[in-house]
């Protein structure tokens, strides 16, 4: 990684929330709480970071009662690492949230 | 708000379907987490965001979209076209005509996608394929208008048998139009995108300019002896464009062949006269395209237009004897009189002959050394021989 990674800032948003606990696998509505953002708009990031090798994505393993089976995702390692390098660069709100391992939503309402 | 979420979250699983494999499972992970969201305007948000996400994968893949456009477009020409009285040869050329074409269009889609694989991955690409169906099905709308009265009794003075030979004869020619427009936006095109740009963009210029300039396929008159000069100098500074215009784009279609063919590649004479013959017939198809279906939408609302009516009398030689003879009976009816002869004995050669002569001329255009002013071949026979036979550059 020599360069500055070129992300949005809602990317950068999910990508703070994915780095927040790196190994563990998290559900699309959980990001979206976590970041704020919309259906329409989380996907595609989404589908980006996936497509570019940063994000891996898998189903449930077992079938949940009541409800389907959901969409898990986690980042690869190099994807925490060009997460890690982004979030260096990120304005300061990104930057002490992703030290902290706070997503945007989470350390707004801390300062509240 | 049940009332709305409950369809949503129906539609978000089925469009679903329409979305490429690969990121399919991306719609469904957005279905799979409606039941977590809280109920109400938030649930519908969700669920509205995949819909939105669905659309734009599935319109990504391209996968409904351009076939559904074409059903719709083809029903919408059939419906124009269908009208008319039983018993009719033009009606019944006009349903048959409609039928064909689709078949046609259809099956030459499916033939090419097999032999060049589907439309390459690029805009111009999708764009010309798009554009040129749109161009085909236009012009069999605009001549199933124009035929429903000029080739209906009393007007159908040549008889039936003509009018189906005609018939005949454009579809075999839009036949190989499409076959054209399909081959060069094919991913194996034999076609550079730059040959196909070049001869795309200089056809249609022709095309407009030679519909400026005839708008009824006849030449224009004018009454002052300035307006009359200078459309005898527009004309003729067009034919002299409509001369050197697809040579040029042969010659730059085969001058970037060269550019783009790797360093010590041989035969690159072969390769670039190919491409300039095929910028040619991109040119010729183009233009010919262009003025047929611009001339005949025009002759087609020729007769419910009292102001192009005027014009037109006023503007073109051959149409004052017409009105004269035929007005009392058939005023109505005199742009259709007018329009099928143009159209029948004009337009159906400018449709033969403009892929031809495109392809001859940029084939020549090719062989046309850079700083010289003789060709280095005067016979472009070699090159659209290659063409014709095999079909694809050597690049």
């Amino acid at each position: 990684m020599t360069g500055r990674p070129e992300f949005s800032a809602q990317t950068l948003s999910v990508l703070a929330a994915l780095c927040a606990e790196p190994s563990a696998w998290q559900h699309g509505y959980a990001i979206a709480r976590d970041t704020g953002l919309k259906s329409g708009t989380l996907y595609p990031i989404l589908i980006r970071l996936a497509d570019r090798g940063l994000m891996e994505a898998r189903w449930e393993d077992e079938q949940p009662a009541g409800r389907p089976r959901r969409h898990l995702y986690r980042l690869t390692p190099e994807g925490l690492a060009s997460a890690t390098a982004a979030l260096a660069y990120a304005p300061p709100p990104v930057k002490a949230q992703a030290r902290a391992g706070l997503s945007p939503r989470r350390r707004l309402s801390t300062q509240a | 708000m049940s009332e709305l979420t409950r369809p949503m979250t129906a539609l978000l699983r089925r469009s679903a379907a329409l979305v490429p494999a690969g990121h399919r499972e991306w719609a469904e992970a957005i279905w799979a987490e409606v039941a977590e969201v809280p109920a109400g305007w938030q649930r519908l948000g969700w669920l509205a965001g995949g819909v939105r996400l669905t659309v734009r994968e599935a319109a990504r893949g391209h996968r409904p979209w351009y076939p559904l456009a074409f059903v719709a477009a083809v029903a919408a020409t059939a419906w124009s076209a269908w009208s008319g009285p039983p018993g009719d040869s033009a009606v019944e050329i006009n349903r048959i005509d409609v039928i064909a074409i689709a078949v046609i269009l259809a099956g030459l889609a499916w033939i090419i996608r097999r032999a060049r694989g589907p439309v390459a991955d690029a805009r111009l690409a999708r764009v010309v394929r798009t554009g040129g169906y749109a161009a085909v099905l236009a012009l069999v709308l605009a001549k199933s208008a124009v035929e429903r009265v000029a080739d209906a009794p009393p007007n159908n003075l040549s008889g039936p048998a003509v009018a189906w030979t005609g018939e005949a004869v454009f579809l075999v020619v839009m036949a190989s139009y499409a076959a054209v427009i399909l081959a060069f936006t094919a991913r194996h095109s034999p076609a550079l995108p730059a040959t196909m740009a070049v001869g795309t963009v200089t056809g249609i210029a022709l095309g407009v300019m030679a519909y400026l300039l005839g708008p009824l396929g006849f030449p224009l008159r004018f009454a002052g002896p300035w307006p009359a000069r200078t459309y005898d100098a527009a004309m003729a500074l067009g034919a002299l464009l409509a001369l050197c215009a697809p040579v040029m784009a042969g010659r730059a279609a085969a001058r970037r062949a060269g550019r783009s063919r790797p360093a010590g590649a041989g035969a690159g004479a072969g390769a670039g006269a190919r491409q300039g013959a095929m910028a040619g017939l991109c040119s010729g198809t183009a233009a010919a395209l262009a003025v047929a279906v611009l001339s005949t939408a025009t002759i087609a609302i020729l007769p419910y237009d009292t102001r192009l009516q005027h014009w037109a009398g006023g503007h073109i030689g051959q149409w004052t004897p017409v009105v004269g003879q035929v007005t009392p009976i058939l005023h109505p009816r005199l742009g259709y009189v007018a329009g099928n002869s143009a159209f029948a004995a004009g337009y159906l050669i400018v449709l033969l002959l403009g892929p031809l002569a495109g392809s001859a001329f940029g084939a020549w255009g090719a062989r046309v050394r850079p700083g010289s002013r003789r060709p280095q071949a005067t016979r472009p026979w070699p090159a659209m021989k290659r063409l014709l036979v095999r079909g694809k550059p050597a690049t």
